[in-house]
């Protein structure tokens, strides 16, 4: 027989779609690629609804990539917040290779959204970032990929940080990072020894991972930290993702269409937070989000020391109106008093 | 502060400032400039005390600025209705324009600012 | 020829057995024209389409020389020489066929068939309306290379949807090939049915219309990796081929 080409390029997807076991999941077509692994829709036959599946490549499918997707799987499971998108189930494929099966997120990418929502629209979805950051800093875990391309913005709003693959966990201790004075806990103090089980508990978190080997570079050029670049996981802590965080600032920031240059002060909170010592940037995730606050409220932010006549525009701004009214009533005295001398 | 706190302390505020200025608009009033501001200051205290009782019910910054120029010009009208005893002049107009424009500041402000009350769960 | 693996679904990759490659190599006539026969179903698609497009061959010229290649590699022991460290066998197959027709080209005058020949009945008639009716014979050279290689992905899922076909004839299974066969055989996208209207035509529920589909898909999987190993010159080089169709690196 003969094969005609739209049959031979049809068979070859469906055989390169992988295949879970079982007939609970039915893998559609690829709707992402990580560096680890791509990500599927697929109908949920039990409960009648799409998900999403993410399969390890088959160029990377060795045995510490298993590991690896197996606990982002782990990881994500047990971070339970609406900026993280919820696994349903692990498992693994008749080739061996790891799955795991999480909500099915529909939105747009934060470069994507940011092209046509105000400035304030996006820094309030940086904001909702730095709270879903934050909230894995509590529980020990460092993200290390924090990009625009890995922020989704549903259709109804919500905010989802994706692609946890290369995310560490450090230790409640040191991801909910420094003391008041910037300084990095010694990790020798933090880092439990990891159990046989490796699963922690609810009141430390779950334990640390093995250490990254020293020289290993994990992450995305133009967004990782110094630290990260260098190959230094000993020093990766919740302030290596307050780096990511400033660096998506500025990128979605800086991209604004028409060229406007930023106000000095946002340029001041991704400066602080792009520093190359992280003991200068902010200790956390949520004093970054306290400074876009300030910013958003037209209120002073710690990173930028304003002079008196930015202040004083500052103030004029936030309250002009009212300036404005009194101004009217002070000009109508100033008319009846005219009035009266002539 | 709670919106109808701002508007006491503000329309007090307002009314007492706008009582003074009389002084500058009508120098000839000055014997009696102790009750112009006192009068001018409780109408800004009942003024403001309204708008914001009403900033608290009703979220609408044109209703709001409404009734601060409304309320503000009511309590302001017997004054500006009434001659002066000593020269028999009335100010109807040195008034009732400024008075109007406190309530309106007023009105505003309670809108914007100040806590709202929290929803009940 | 290639043995079966053993039960059918039980496996998800072939375990090792020896190629076909390399019994052309056999001390055996028997097995060495087996294996030749083998390898000429595998690669005639591929052969007719490189002399047809690369060298711009006439369809009669083209079949031929087709034929006469196959018969000279065999009589002479083209692929004696093939070292896996090297090159995949298809790479290396394509460069005996440029050499071929390097030669006959040189020489200009049709070749007479050697004595001995493998005489298959190759549709090549068949063949020349595929590639006509994809527009591949107007192809510049460079992209001659990639039909050569389009043509054996095409004949080694061919051959794999056949010994589909008879594994399921005349068995249970039957109704699973038919659902294949009317859903991923289509001949376009917009041919192709929806499982309900798929099971409503088959008088199948849409879960089993699903459940066949995959038993299928699994099958063939099993069967072109099945071929594929039996025509790869070595381990890596069954691993590399199958790692470019699927993207899944054998484990």
């Amino acid at each position: 027989m003969t094969l005609p080409e739209d049959a031979l390029e049809h068979l070859q997807q469906v055989l390169r779609t992988p295949e879970p076991p079982g007939d609970r999941y039915t893998l559609q077509e690829p709707v992402g690629q990580g560096g680890m692994g791509t990500v599927y829709r697929a109908s949920d036959r039990a409960l009648g609804r799409d998900v999403a599946i993410k399969v390890l490549r088959g160029d990377v499918a060795d045995a510490e990539a298993a590991v690896r997707l197996e606990r982002e799987a782990r990881i994500l499971a047990r971070l339970e917040h609406p900026g993280i998108v919820p696994v349903h189930d692990v498992g693994v494929l008749a080739d061996g290779r790891v799955f795991y099966v999480m909500k099915l997120v529909r939105g747009r990418r934060l470069q994507e959204f940011a092209q046509g929502a105000s400035r304030s629209d996006v820094l309030r979805v940086v904001l909702r970032v730095c709270e879903t950051v934050g909230f894995a800093h509590a529980h020990g875990v460092v993200h290390r990929d924090l990009k625009p391309s890995n922020i989704m913005v549903g259709a109804f709003g919500e905010v989802l940080v994706l692609d946890w693959g290369i995310a560490r966990v450090v230790g409640i201790g040191r991801a909910a990072a420094a003391d008041g004075a910037g300084n990095a806990p010694p990790p020798a103090a933090l880092e439990a020894p990891p159990s046989a089980a490796s699963a922690g508990d609810a009141a430390t978190g779950p334990a640390p991972d093995p250490v990254t080997a020293p020289g290993t570079v994990l992450g995305t050029p133009g967004f990782m930290a110094p630290e990260q670049a260098q190959g230094q996981p000993g020093l990766v802590d919740a302030r290596t993702d307050v780096y990511g965080l400033g660096a998506i600032l500025r990128a979605v920031i800086a991209a604004e269409p028409g060229g406007q240059s930023a106000p000095r002060p946002l340029a001041a909170i991704w400066a602080r937070a792009l520093s190359p010592t992280p003991a200068a940037r902010y200790p956390s995730a949520a004093d970054l989000g306290a400074d876009i606050t300030r910013f958003l409220d037209a209120q002073p932010v710690t990173a930028y020391r304003e002079p008196f006549h930015e202040r004083a525009g500052r103030v004029f701004r936030k309250y002009q109106t009212a300036i404005i009214l009194v101004l009217t009533y002070l000009a109508v005295r100033l008319l009846f008093l005219a009035m009266r001398g002539f | 502060m709670n919106k109808p706190m701002l508007g006491l302390v503000l329309g007090g505020a307002l009314g007492a400032l706008d009582g003074l200025s009389a002084l500058a608009s009508a120098p000839e009033v000055k014997p009696h400039i102790m009750g112009i501001v006192v009068g001018s200051m409780g109408k800004g205290l009942v003024a403001g005390i309204l708008t914001g009782v009403v900033a608290r019910k009703v979220n609408n910054l044109a209703i709001g600025i409404t009734v601060g120029i409304v309320i503000a010009a009511l309590l302001a009208l017997p004054f500006a209705l009434a001659a002066d005893p000593a020269t028999g002049k009335r100010y109807f107009w040195e008034i009732m324009i400024p008075g109007s424009i406190v309530g309106l500041i007023v009105g505003y402000a309670t809108q914007k600012f100040g806590q709202p009350v929290p929803r009940r769960s | 020829m290639p043995q079966h693996s053993g039960r059918t679904g039980d496996r998800a990759f072939p375990t090792t057995r020896r190629s076909v490659v390399e019994a052309t190599r056999d001390e055996n006539a028997d097995v060495r024209r087996a294996a030749f026969e083998a390898l000429v179903s595998a690669y005639w698609r591929s052969v007719y389409s490189h002399l047809r497009t690369k060298w711009r061959a006439q369809p009669a010229d083209a079949e031929d020389l087709a034929q006469e290649f196959f018969a000279r590699a065999m009589a002479r022991g083209f692929f004696d020489a093939y070292d896996p460290e090297r090159a995949r066998f298809r790479t290396f197959l394509r460069t005996c066929l440029d050499r071929f027709a390097t030669n006959a080209r040189r020489n200009e005058r049709r070749l007479k068939r050697g004595g001995g020949a493998v005489a298959l009945p190759l549709d090549f008639a068949g063949a020349e309306r595929d590639l006509t009716a994809s527009g591949a014979g107007a192809a510049p050279e460079m992209e001659s290379d990639a039909w050569f290689d389009r043509e054996w992905v095409r004949s080694l899922f061919a051959e794999a949807v056949e010994a589909l076909r008879a594994e399921c004839a005349g068995t249970p299974r039957e109704i699973r090939f038919q659902v294949f066969e009317r859903h991923d055989l289509a001949r376009a996208e917009t041919a192709r049915p929806s499982y309900r209207a798929l099971g409503e035509e088959l008088g199948l529920p849409v879960t089993q219309v699903t459940n066949h589909l995959a038993w299928a898909r699994r099958e063939l999987r099993r069967l072109v990796l099945e071929q594929l190993r039996a025509l790869s010159g070595s381990d890596a080089e069954f691993r590399a081929e199958a790692e470019d169709l699927f993207g899944v690196r054998i484990p």
